[in-house]
Formats: C-alpha cells, structure tokens, sequence
C-alpha cells in the first residue's frame, strides 16, 4: 500500500511536471507536443550527471546539480521548437514530432558513443545511477520520500502564482488568447511566446530525469520514456490547462500508472491473473476515455497552435 | 520660443506604396487639439493603411508626421502609445476570457515585487469612468458583457494610458442606435476634456452630427478637408465617391406570389451561450419578394441563416422550402431542394480559399453529372462552366479560372459567390450581408442581381446591418431583436428611426402575416 | 541584355510549385547529411568521412553486383511498408488530419496479418485484408473521437499506439516461439501467408523476400496520387483538408470523410504491415517495449516527398536507403541510430519548407517589380 502511494505520487510528480510545461506553452499560444523528446533529453542530462557525479556528495548538492542539468538540456532543447515554430511559423505539430524522434535518436547515439568510449564492446544505449541516485531518496519508514515530490509541488504552486498573480502570466495568456491585442498594447508576442516554450523546456526537463529514476536506477535510451510527454498532454487538457486541476488530474493518471508497476504486490489482483500487458495499458486508455468526455467543451487557449504573424491583424 | 503648434498631430503629404497598388497617395491630414475630426472614405480608399502608418505599422516612402510640430519617427506601436496616440480598432482587441480590468491594464500593468496591484488600477478604471460617463463592470469577463460595454473598455485602455489622440475606426457598426447616441455623447465630452479625436467612418449622417472637420479620401488619394458646418451629405458623398451614385436602387411594384420558404417557430441553439440564439421564431418569404431581416448585429441573425441554411440543427420548429419539409434535412439537401446561400463569411464559409476560382465555382455542384462521371472531376467541364460564369459575371481575377481565389480581391470573390449561389437558379437565395466591406460599385452591382432575382419571380431573403440597405431594396423588413421577431414594416410605410426603435428593443408588435 | 533574359527565365523556373518543392527537399537532405557528417565527425574523427559514405552507399559496399542486387532488395522489402506509412500519413495530411497513429494501426496490422497467417493459418491475400481491416479499425477510433468528441488526432493517435502495441504483443504470444519473444517463422508455419513473388526474386540475385509487396506499394502510391487529384472523393478530402468549414457550407458530409479518410489511412498503414511480416523478413518479438518506428519513418517520408504520393516513393526510398545504410557501420565505433538522427533532422528541416517557398516566392516577386519598375 505505501509502495503504491509512493509511486502514485512519483509518477503524479512527473505528470504534474511535464504538464505544467504543456501548460505554459500552450498559453503563450504555442502547442508543444516535442514534451516527449524534452523529456528525453533533459532525462539525458540528469542520469549523465548522476552517472559522473561522486555519491559521496552531499545529497542536496546531488539533487541540485542533477535539476540544474535537467532544466539546462531542457530548456536548450526547447529552442529548437521554440526557433522554428515562433520565428519560422513552422507546422507545431511536424516539428514537435520531429524533436521526439530527434531526442531518441540522439540520446541514443549520445549514450552509446560515451559507452563504447568507455569500453568498446559495450554497444547498450543504457546509462546506470545505482549509487547517485540513493542521494534523490529520503526513507521515512516504509515510505521513500523522493526530493522530486518537493519540486513539482513547489512548481504547481509556483505555476499558479505566476500564471494568475504576475505580470508576466497576465501577458503570456494574452498572448496565447489574442496575441494581436497583446500586440497592440506593446507586449511582444515572440519575446512571449519564446518565454513560454523555454519554461516549458525547464519543467519537462526536470520531468524526464524524474521519470528515469522513478523505480528503476538504469535506463535504455532507446525506448525513451514511452509516451509519457503525451500522457501529461492528456493531463493538461483534463485538467483545463488550470494549474490546480492539473494537479488532480495528474494525481489519478499517476494512479494508474503505479499500479502497473505494483499491482504484482495486492494479492487480490495478482490472483485475477490479468496479464502484465492490460497494465501496461492502463494509463493510455484512461486517458482516452478522458479524453473523449473533456475535449468536446474544452477551453484551449484560443490562439494556440496558429503562428503569430504581424503582417495579418 | 517657437510658437505652440494648433495640431496635436500632423501626417503631411504620405505617401505608401504596395506591389502594384499606390494605397496612399501624398496625403496630408492635420487634427486640432480638441477637435473630432471625421476621416471619410470608401472601402479601399486609404483610410487602414494611413492608420498603419501612424501607428508604425507601415512605414511610408514618403512625408513626415508632426506632433505638436515637431518631426516625429514612429517604428512600430509602441512608439505611437508613447506619444499619446490610442485606437479603438473596428474588431475590439479584447481578450475574451480575460475581465475588463486586465484588459485595461494589460501591457501597462502597476506591479509591486512581480505581483499585480488590481486594486490601484480598479480605483483609477472608476475614476476614469465616473469623470467620462463610460458605464462599466471591472470585474466582468469580456465574453459575458454587451458589445457597447466592450466598445467602452476599449475607450477605457486609451484613457488610463492618457492618451491625447484617440481614433475611432468605424466605432458605430456595431452598435445600437442608442449606443451610437451615447457614443456621440461620450466623443463630444472627450473633446470637451482637451482629447483630439480621428473618427474613421463612411455614414455621413454621423460624420454630420459630431465631427468639426471632415477630409476625405478616395482611391487612396487626398480629396480635401471642409468644415463641417460650411458642407452638407449631398458633398460629402461627392467628395467620397467622386460621382453621383444613386444610393437608393430603382425597383418596379411587384406583387408576391405563392410562399416558397415557411419558418413555423424555429428555434436555434447559440454556440456562444446557453441560450436559444433564435427564439420560437415564424415568417415566409414569397415569390418574387424581397424580405429583409434587420437589426443589430449579435441579435440572432446568424443563428437564424444557420438554421434555415443547415449549418446549424434546429432544436424546435418546421422548415418548408416550396412545399418540401426541410427542417431536418442535410445541407446538401437543402442546397438540392432549391436553396441558395450567400455567406456572412466568406472566407471562412464562401470559398476554399486555396482552391482555384474554377473549382469554387463548382464548390456546391462538383458532384452533379455535368462536372463528375463515375467519381472523376470533369476538369475540361468545370473549367469550361467557370469561363462563362466569369464573362457573364464579369468576375476579374488574375489568370481566370485557374486563379487562387486567396489572390482575388475581396469584391470579385463576392462576385464569384453570387455568380455560383444564383447561377444555381434557386428557388430561394439568402444573402447574409452580401455588401459588407465593398465599395460602391460592388455594393450597386449586388443590389441589381438581388433585385433581379425579385423580378424573375424567385424568393429573396436578405439578412442586412445597413439600415439604408434595407430601406432601399426590400420589400418587407422583418425586425430581429435578442432571437426574436419583434415586427413587420412596409419600407414604404416606415422611418429608419421607427426601425431603430425596434431593433433597439425599445418597441414591438407581433409579426402577423 | 542576354544574361538578363536567363536570369528571368531561371525565376520562372524556380517559381514552379513542383521545383520548389524538389529544391526545398534536396536541400533538407543535404543539410540533414551535413550535419549527420558532423555528428559522426565528434564521435570519432577518424573514420567519419568513410562511415558517412558507407551510409551513403548502403548496398553498394558490396563489390559484387550480385550481392548489390540482392541487398538493394532488402532495401526495397523495408522502403515498402514505409511507404506505405508514409502514404497513410499523406492521406490523412491532405484532409488536415496529422495521422500519429499510423505507428499503431502499423502495429495493429503486424498483429493481425500474423495472427491470421500463424494463428489460423490461412492464406497471405486474407491476411493482407485483415491487416487492412485492423489498421483501419485503430484509424476508425481516431476518427470518430475527432470528428464526434473534438479529441486531438496526435494525442489520441499516440495513446492508441501503445494500446496496440501491448495488445499485440499479448495476441502474438500465443503464436511465438517456445524458446524465443519472436513469433513462429511463416516459413515453416504456414508457407502459404507468404506474399507471392511472381519471379521477381529473380531480379534481386534471388532475395526470397522480395515479393510484389514493392511493386504493389507504388501502384496504391499512384492511386492515391489519382483519386486526390481527380475524382471527386479528392476534391472534398482537400476542401475539408484546407477549408473545413467551406466544405461544410457546401454540403459535405465533413465528419463522414474524417471517419472515411482515417479508416482508409489506418488501411494503408496495416497493409504496410502486412508487405513487411508476410515476406518472413521479420518476426515480431512480443517482448518489444516500443513502439515500432516505421510509423514515424513515415511521417519523414511523406514531408520529404513534397505531400505528393509520387515524391513519396522515392522519399521513402531514400529514407530507407540511408537507415538501411547505418547498419553497415562499424557498431563499434559508431552507433546504427545515427541515420535515425538523420531522418529526424531531415523531419525537423521539412518544418521551415513553408518558410523556404514563401521566401523563395516573395524574392521571385520582388526581383520581377524591380525588373518591370526598370523597364518603365
């Protein structure tokens, strides 16, 4: 039972991440559906450095120089969308699933360069952490507190704040509901709507690193971190791209995706004998089902996902 | 010391070219301080382009700008709010979802450590709308209030930037009668408190009762400024169209005959709220008649085409188009039975935008067997078809039938809606607005193919904002107000003073047949 | 004067939609090779430029014409069910509609093409159609969530991915080998699910898995270059495509022909499947925990390919060319998925096409004025 409550609220912790992302970019008027491949990437950054960094360190550093990689791959990986969609009204869609497969690809390539430069026969795309990553843990009994826990929580208030008492928020949701009257009265839409994408390149970023070590304390890169990007997708919309609704929201998909990684321990459901397969699915088709009853009334920001031209007003 | 300049802005001799097109042609405009001065011009003539480049939008090859006499360079918008100039543009720039509050303050928001101070600014909004006369709720959402209200949170933006110049592009299309009343009131109060004002529009009747002055442009060229007081409408439009045009369009007496279209209480859901957009409403239209909806914009007249057209599924209610029961038949059906639609948008409804003229001249009968054999396009047929239309339209495009119809004027794509909508020879044909944003040739060329049908003795149902465009080609005007029908008037029998009454909601009768 | 009448021609030429499009996408892949070379450079500089080559030259490493032959057709047998995809993704483009599912409905038609053959064993041309059908059914779901729920394609398409693909792996462990994740050779099982080859093996030194698979991928491909430029069916799939509400005004049925063109997308994307599995080139492992990337292969494919099905067959070509190409390098040193790096980049390119042409079109214009205001 603790097992399960702590892996509801790891993956939530990524969930809420990762859609707080969508969440910012979206309201500046940009879709980001590259969220996978900024996991990926920012993933990346955060198990290389656990990977070199002494364990003997004190946690808080640990913890902190990981975020810091995390965010900076993240954030830098987010240009790409950032340049080509706001600066090059390129299609959101063709260019967000263009960094997913980039990110896959190139972590991969990334990981097995440093492998084989390690030792030439080792050809696997898999990045091991086992003795950092003790320092991401704080164990209260039974339960192991995961200092990421902190950090989305702190976020989704953060994300609330900023998005509804701030300036800063008032502007980029203008941007993203009518970026020519955000224009008209002197807000630069680019300048927002590139501020938007690169926060959303911070919070995926750290999202993809604590998805890696939620559970395990290696990861291939070679299966990414299969479709969990699109999974917060599917959370930011059930939740209304509201930041607390996204928190709810992220509670009960992080639900079912711990069972699948649990369910082995209830012996209720171990004795129904379902196959690991229909688990595996869980989260995916809840979120269909989700899905199909939110998106009829739904309240996307209204610009989103149509480049920002000044030309036409 | 220099001498302290009378003009609180000054364009002199600007002058702005586009690929193929002079849009702005050496013209020169000069606003008093204090003054509402009216910019008069068709569709076309110049007005937007010379609002672009004040505001930075454009820069212009030619002239300078002056304010309070001195040269100024104006980049982009930004520079023009610096120097006190402030627009309320035709299509409100208003976040919908966002109050009037955060809309007023949007871009020059008072902050403390990052965080907004909404009350400072919601003490200045009352000020500022208690000094004005600008009725408003801070705290409502854009989306739940009236247009008018919007109309005044744009004023608002502009005054809690203390802007000296204000400009007003075509303020009264949207408004009721009352609202422009009380718009006149608010503009001449502004003057009053030391504003300068630029009220952009082409009614004459308006221009007449607030403006001082008045300069007038055509075809992009400056035709002159007049003092008010010193002309009358009959110049103006002289001034403005460079002829006499015969504003009302010339029609025999016809009687109607039978009913061809019969609405028994149709009721149609909105898409914006809650609420049934048309309410329970019921009239025919017969053969070889005119009938125009009016009224407000916003007051069911859309929803009302939508659900007569099958856009929209109507909730309650019977439809019957020359006898056939129509009121839950597709769109294509519909279209089949002998109904023709002109669009209020036709961009978004009217044309395929990146399609060819040829193929949007077929855009309602492709399927037919004159331009389709066993599920192949008969491209030689269509074409063939699309030439006639253009000649006997006279539809001018670039390359004819193969030109995008993205690159046609807006005028010859309604051209080619027309063409299309009546060569279907329908029984009935709505038209939703068919003149907006054309210029008189264009609007007088439609009037004639409208009044045309009428006397072949087809249905016509026109849907109309133009109180002068309704008086002068129907034959019948229906009132529409808040989804309902709230009277029937013989425009010959009427004043648009009696119809704005109505539209207004001030009055009603029960429309009897 | 004579250089100056060249120079306008040479603008005519570059104004054409068909040139431009071919230019655009020439220079995607010289730049996405570029900047593959690079990567290759950092991660070991010695060997770089002959591994570039080896990718480059994929089959034609070998020095016998024979052995060429026979692996270019290996090349062929993979660039198929790409294509495939490829086309899948198109069909659904020209309606608006980003088919991310195609991934799925691919997978979706391995498991029923392999199901059917191993399974039930029943002959190839049944299995083909039950691919179809299966693809179809995942594109149907796509389609009635989007068209009746509003529910995002690329979203929906994704979750459904995974849903196929633990549902396949589930349905295939029944038919895979006892000692092995891989699903029982066909081969062996039931000979007749293989696709005929109609002798064309012989073409290819003899590749056994060379089957009319190929030559039946680019007849669909110029099917679909027909039925979207000819017939009627094309004539509302585009209208809705670029003008949705337009075609709804006109009468479309314009959720209909969402269903309709997902349906025939996710057929398109099974059948890929099935030209794939039902050579026994493969065998699907029921322990694979990602996503097959032929579906999002494709999606270069198609944007490489100018959104013509025509371009596509020799994008989907090339695409395959150089990933095929990357499994020659020396695993040691370089890792495979470079030319997924490269396809990737190449996608990423495709995004700044639109940009390119308008660019290229606003020059072409602006060098006519300057030409016709000298002449006045």
């Amino acid at each position: 039972m603790v097992l399960l409550l702590q892996y509801t609220l790891l993956f939530s912790s990524v969930l809420i991440l990762v859609a707080l992302g969508g969440c910012f970019s979206e309201h500046s008027g940009v879709i980001n559906l590259g969220l996978e491949g900024i996991m990926v990437m920012g993933a990346l950054g955060g198990a290389l450095t656990l990977k070199v960094i002494s364990p003997t360190l004190p946690a808080i550093v640990i913890v902190l120089t990981v975020l810091l990689t995390s965010t900076l791959c993240g954030v830098l990986y987010s240009v790409l969308l950032a340049f080509a969609c706001i600066n090059f009204k390129a299609d959101q869609t063709l260019v967000g699933t263009a960094l997913n497969m980039l990110a896959a690809a190139a972590a991969t390539v990334i990981v097995k360069t440093i492998n084989i430069a390690e030792n030439p026969d080792n050809v696997s795309s898999t990045v091991q952490y086992v003795a950092s990553k003790k320092a991401l843990v704080v164990n209260i009994g039974s339960f192991q507190f995961n200092w990421f826990m902190l950090v989305a929580l702190i976020a989704l208030i953060a994300a609330y704040v900023i998005l509804y008492k701030t300036r800063f928020g008032l502007r980029l949701m203008a941007c993203g509901e009518h970026p020519q009257a955000a224009d008209s009265v002197g807000i630069n839409v680019y300048t927002m709507r590139w501020a938007g994408v690169l926060i959303s390149g911070m919070l995926a970023g750290i999202g993809g690193i604590v998805y890696i070590t939620a559970g395990v304390s290696e990861w291939k890169f070679e299966n990414g971190v299969a479709g969990f990007g699109f999974l917060a997708l599917a959370v930011m919309i059930f939740g209304q791209w509201k930041p607390l609704n996204i928190g709810l929201a992220a509670l009960l998909f992080g639900f079912f995706r711990a069972l699948s990684n649990v369910y082995s321990g209830f012996d209720f459901l171990a004795a129904l004998n379902i196959p690991s397969s229909v688990y595996n699915m869980m989260p995916y088709i809840i979120s269909l089902a989700v899905l199909a009853f939110t998106s009829a009334n739904s309240r996307a920001p209204k610009a989103e996902g149509i480049p920002y031209d000044k030309g036409s007003r | 010391m220099a001498l302290e300049s009378a003009y609180a802005i000054e364009m002199l001799n600007i002058t702005k070219r586009f690929p193929g097109i002079i849009a702005n042609d050496n013209v020169t405009i000069q606003l008093k301080k204090g003054e509402i001065h009216a910019l008069l011009g068709e569709n076309g003539a110049g007005k937007s382009t010379l609002m672009s480049v004040l505001f930075g939008l454009y820069q212009a090859e030619e002239g300078t700008i002056k304010k309070d006499g001195k040269v100024v360079t104006i980049n982009n918008p930004n520079d023009a709010n610096d120097l006190g100039i402030g627009m309320v543009h035709q299509h409100f720039k208003l976040v919908q979802c966002f109050t009037v509050l955060d809309n007023i303050i949007l871009g020059v928001e008072t902050t403390k450590h990052g965080f907004l101070q909404k009350d400072v600014a919601r003490k200045r909004i009352l000020e500022l709308s208690d000094k004005y006369g600008l009725k408003v709720d801070p705290d409502a959402k854009i989306e739940d209030i009236t247009v008018g209200m919007q109309q005044r949170t744009e004023i608002l933006k502009m005054l809690y930037r203390d802007n000296e110049i204000l400009i007003f592009d075509e303020p009264t299309a949207v408004l009721t009668p009352a609202e422009i009343d009380e718009l006149m009131q608010i503009m001449r109060n502004l003057a009053k408190e030391g504003k300068s004002i630029l009220f952009i529009s082409h009614k004459l009747a308006e221009i007449m009762s607030v403006a001082d002055r008045c300069t007038v442009l055509r075809r992009g060229k400056y035709i002159g400024t007049v003092n008010i007081a010193d002309t009358n409408q009959e110049e103006l439009s002289r001034m403005m169209i460079g002829r006499d045009v015969q504003l009302v369009a010339t029609k025999e007496d016809k009687t109607p005959g039978d009913v061809i279209l019969h609405v028994e209480n149709m009721t149609v859901p909105s898409k914006l709220h809650h609420n049934n957009a048309v309410k329970n409403v019921s009239f025919d239209v017969r053969s070889g008649e005119i009938v125009c909806i009016a009224g407000i914009d916003g007051n069911g007249q859309t929803e009302l085409v939508y659900g007569l057209s099958g856009l929209e599924n109507i909730t309650s209610g019977k439809i019957t188009l020359s006898g056939k029961d129509i009121s839950h038949a597709s769109i294509r059906e519909r279209s089949l039975s002998g109904m023709s639609h002109i669009p209020e948008d036709r961009h978004k409804h009217g044309l395929v935008m990146d399609y060819s003229l040829a193929y949007n001249l077929v855009l309602q009968r492709y399927f037919e067997p004159q331009f389709s054999s066993k599920g192949f396009l008969k491209k030689g047929e269509i074409n063939k078809y699309a030439e006639k239309l253009i000649d006997q339209y006279d539809i001018r495009s670039g390359q004819g039938a193969p030109t995008i119809a993205r690159s046609m004027s807006g005028g010859n794509q309604q051209k080619a809606i027309i063409a299309r909508e009546i060569d279907k020879d329908p029984d009935l044909l709505i038209a939703v607005q068919p003149t907006r944003g054309l210029d008189v040739g264009a609007i007088e060329y439609i009037h004639k193919q409208l009044i045309a049908r009428r006397d072949e003795g087809h249905a016509v149902l026109l849907v109309s904002l133009e109180l002068e465009e309704v008086m002068s080609i129907s034959d019948r005007i229906l009132v529409m107000y808040e989804g309902e029908i709230v009277g029937e008037f013989d425009p010959k029998k009427t004043t648009p003073e009696e119809l704005g009454l109505y539209m207004a909601g001030a009055k009603r009768k029960e429309a009897g047949a | 004067m004579a250089g100056n009448n060249r120079k306008m021609e040479k603008e005519s030429f570059f104004s054409k939609p068909a040139v431009q499009s071919i230019t655009a996408s020439l220079l995607c892949i010289v730049i996405g090779l570029l900047i593959g070379y690079i990567a290759l450079l950092i991660i070991n500089p010695v060997g770089a430029t002959e591994a570039i080559i080896t990718i480059i030259k994929n089959y034609f490493t070998y020095p016998s014409k024979a052995a060429a032959l026979k692996y270019l057709g290996n090349t062929l047998v993979k660039a198929a069910p790409l294509l495939m995809c490829a086309l899948s993704i198109q069909f659904c483009y020209q309606a608006g509609l980003f088919n991310i599912g195609a991934a799925g409905q691919y997978v979706a038609g391995a498991g029923a093409s392999l199901y059917f053959a191993l399974g039930f064993g029943l002959p190839w041309y049944i299995c083909i159609l039950a691919a179809l059908v299966a693809g179809g059914i995942f594109g149907i779901i796509v389609g009635i969530l989007k068209a009746y729920l509003n529910v995002n394609e690329v979203i929906s398409g994704i979750m459904l991915n995974w849903i196929g693909l633990y549902t396949v792996n589930m349905l295939l462990g029944g038919v895979k080998e006892v000692s092995s994740p891989y699903t029982l050779s066909l081969a062996s099982t039931n000979p007749s699910a293989i696709i005929p080859s109609l002798g064309l093996e012989k073409l290819f030194s003899n590749n056994k898995y060379v089957t009319i698979a190929i030559p039946l991928a680019v007849i669909i491909a110029i099917i679909l270059k027909v039925i979207l430029s000819m017939t009627v069916f094309g004539y509302e799939i585009k209208a809705t495509g670029i003008a949705k509400d337009a075609a709804k005004y006109s009468g479309m049925k314009e959720k209909k022909n969402v269903i309709l063109t997902l349906f025939i997308g996710g057929g398109l994307a099974g059948l890929g499947a099935a030209f794939l599995f039902l050579t026994g080139y493969e065998q699907w492992s029921v322990t694979q925990s990602s996503v097959p990337g032929m579906g999002f292969n494709g999606i270069a494919a198609t944007f490489l390919g100018g959104l013509d099905p025509i371009g596509t067959i020799f994008a989907s070509y090339f695409i395959q060319h150089i990933t095929s190409g990357g499994s020659y390098l020396d695993k040691n040193v370089y890792p495979s998925q470079i030319s997924d790096f490269i396809s990737s980049i190449i996608i990423y390119l495709c995004g700044f096409v639109l940009f390119f042409k308008f660019f290229l079109n606003s020059r072409i214009r602006a060098g006519k004025e300057k030409k016709e205001g000298g002449n006045k």
